[in-house]
């Protein structure tokens, strides 16, 4: 039954996405959207949710599921960006063609990285840092490689009546829909694997590799194809993310602080679950951009110190403070918030948002059977 | 041609020659039992025929093929399957689920693999506790779990470490009738086990290990009577408590 109730939920929600962009200008949007906030920048924002979203069940499917924690997604992310760019301006290869090249690609990357990892049965934390070392080799080899653009990355070139066909839109909404139909093909291929046999031994994987072993898991294969498969679908991200921001360049993609972002949302949300990194982008991208919206800016006006200084009332101080806040003080402050809510949460819901729901739930249960 | 069959199967770790060539051999439907006090190598030699451990020397055949440099995944797939003396459910997983991963090796199709779970969690009296998580279980429930996501795959011979170990007189009664149920199935069984009751009723044959070699092979009767056992491992006091039993 509670199933049935989330899926109601779920549903809900997917409505209310689907019809968003339409009231994305109204005057209610308007009036609860923070501060200085347009119709557009909301879309922006749900975009990176659904981005966040759709890269975080790609990591779920090597990460989550078989439980071999990557922290490098970055650079399938990356080189699957950079592949469909490089088909798109040398070879004016359409990105919609553009990013199978660049799933196929990554997938054979993924693989060639899992066949060496497992094969020396790298597990845990060593297997972590080959994909940290692999993902900053990668950062390096584009950082120098004058062909696509070495440290100043590519532009793709911007047309000023873009078709369809170019994956180039001059609003908002073509992106949207994307992005969000990326998500749920993500969400309905995620389902449908932890149905499957592939999934129930990428479970007996992450749970105890020689017990699953032992009764003819072949653990090494199925490591190798989860991989493979998390990178394509981190591939195709990347062209997304190229399409969307129409520059690409190593230092903003293939770094550390977005493989961990890829990881995160699985991970709040619960890794190895369907729809944990669903929910864990839908907490963390608002989140994020909240108290950066919230805490950072421009940093302008009094000083913090002068304003504990200054002689007020507390109340007036506290006013102040909140102009302070607004007028974009605070600086670090937002990373600082941001750090310690990854904390509380980490800490209270060790495997996630989701299953601290259903152990809440099940408790409940055993509860009121108890008492009856 | 025996079902499966080892010749001079050796293993060494470092200076120590655990498992030192040792023959063994398994028939169509038989039951035999591998004793040996601690360290005696029981549990290597299983590592060893069941593709965990490669051995340093020796053959091993099943089903008349070598499965030398084979992975268990796929000596399991041929069907030889092992159950670990240190239990290893999934824990996270509900009792069936558990099953069900090692009934997907002969069915792809999840209905079917199901079906096949439900029919072992019954066959090992699991059936009240399919819903139950795998670390929620008590040792003897781990127990059982750990026999039925073996059978589950459906071996023609299962290697069974310890499953008696750590369980009450009364558990180790349900477990005996388990096993006798699996025989009747037709599964041939290599049964490692300290609890020289179980051993001795269920084992149609026994072999003695101890220092790495196989001192000892015959029949229960013939077992306790040999002198080498005696010394090694069973004891005076066991042998005149058995010949006591068969006098009365």
């Amino acid at each position: 039954m509670a199933a049935l109730r989330a899926n109601w939920f779920y549903l809900a929600v997917l409505i209310g996405l689907l019809i968003l962009p339409a009231y994305a200008e109204s005057e209610f949007v308007t009036a609860v959207m923070p501060r200085g906030l347009s119709g557009s920048a909301l879309l922006h924002i749900f975009v990176l949710i659904f981005f966040f979203a759709f890269m975080s069940q790609a990591w779920n499917i090597i990460g989550g599921f078989a439980g071999q924690l990557s922290i490098g997604h970055a650079a399938f992310f990356g080189i699957g960006a950079y592949v469909s760019t490089i088909c798109y301006v040398h070879l004016g290869l359409t990105p919609w063609l553009g990013m199978f090249v660049a799933a196929v690609f990554t997938a054979l990357v993924g693989a060639g990285l899992g066949l060496i990892s497992f094969h020396y049965g790298l597990k845990g934390p060593f297997f972590a840092l080959v994909t940290v070392a692999f993902a900053e080799i990668t950062r390096l080899i584009l950082l120098h490689w004058e062909f696509v653009g070495a440290a100043n990355g590519i532009l793709l070139p911007f047309s000023p009546n873009p078709t369809f066909w170019e994956f180039q839109f001059t609003s908002k909404e073509p992106y949207y829909y994307i992005a969000l139909a990326m998500m749920l093909a993500s969400i309905a291929l995620v389902a449908w694997i932890a149905r499957s046999r592939f999934g129930y031994y990428l479970h007996a994987i992450r749970q105890d590799e020689d017990a699953a072993e032992a009764v003819g898991v072949p653990t090494k294969r199925c490591k190798v194809q989860a991989i493979a498969l998390s990178a394509a679908l981190a591939g195709l991200g990347g062209t997304f993310y190229a399409q969307y921001t129409q520059y690409i360049v190593p230092d903003d993609m293939v770094v550390g602080r977005v493989s961990v972002e890829i990881l995160l949302g699985a991970v709040i949300g619960g890794a190895g679950t369907v729809m944990g990194p669903i929910v864990g982008a839908f907490i963390l991208i608002p989140v994020g951009e909240a108290t950066r919206v919230i805490f950072e800016g421009g940093g302008t006006g009094t000083s913090l110190s002068t304003l504990i200084a200054a002689d007020m009332s507390f109340g007036d101080k506290f006013v102040a403070y909140l102009d302070y806040l607004a007028a974009g003080g605070g600086g670090g402050l937002a990373i600082i918030l941001y750090g310690c809510l990854l904390m509380v949460v980490v800490l209270g819901m060790p495997g996630g948002v989701l299953p601290w729901l259903a152990g809440l739930r099940a408790r409940a249960r055993r509860r009121a059977e108890a008492s009856a | 041609m025996s079902l499966m069959e080892a010749k001079g199967v050796t293993r060494r770790f470092g200076g120590l020659t655990a498992v030192n060539a040792v023959d063994f051999r398994v028939e169509q439907g038989e039951i035999v039992g591998l004793i040996g006090p601690n360290g005696a190598g029981k549990t290597t030699f299983f590592n060893l025929i069941s593709g965990f451990l490669r051995p340093d020397e020796g053959e091993i055949r099943f089903d008349g093929q070598s499965i030398i440099g084979h992975k268990p995944s796929d000596i399991c797939k041929r069907g030889m399957t092992r159950t670990f003396q240190i239990v290893k459910p999934f824990p996270e997983m509900t009792v069936t689920d558990n099953v069900m991963v090692g009934a997907f090796n002969h069915h792809r199709d999840r209905a079917a693999a199901r079906a096949k779970a439900s029919e072992v969690i019954e066959l090992v009296g699991l059936g009240p506790q399919a819903a139950k998580l795998g670390r929620e279980l008590t040792v003897a429930g781990r127990k059982r779990v750990e026999l039925a996501k073996a059978l589950a795959t459906e071996p023609k011979l299962m290697l069974l470490d310890e499953v008696m170990a750590g369980l009450t007189p009364s558990e180790v009664a349900g477990m005996i009738e388990v096993l006798g149920r699996v025989r009747a199935a037709g599964v041939t069984m290599v049964i490692v086990e300290h609890v020289m009751q179980v051993i001795m009723n269920l084992s149609d044959r026994i072999y003695v290990l101890h220092h790495g070699e196989a001192i000892a092979e015959g029949a229960p009767d013939q077992i306790v009577s040999d002198a080498k056992v005696t010394k090694a491992y069973l004891g005076e006091s066991f042998v005149a408590e058995a010949g006591g039993g068969a006098a009365s």
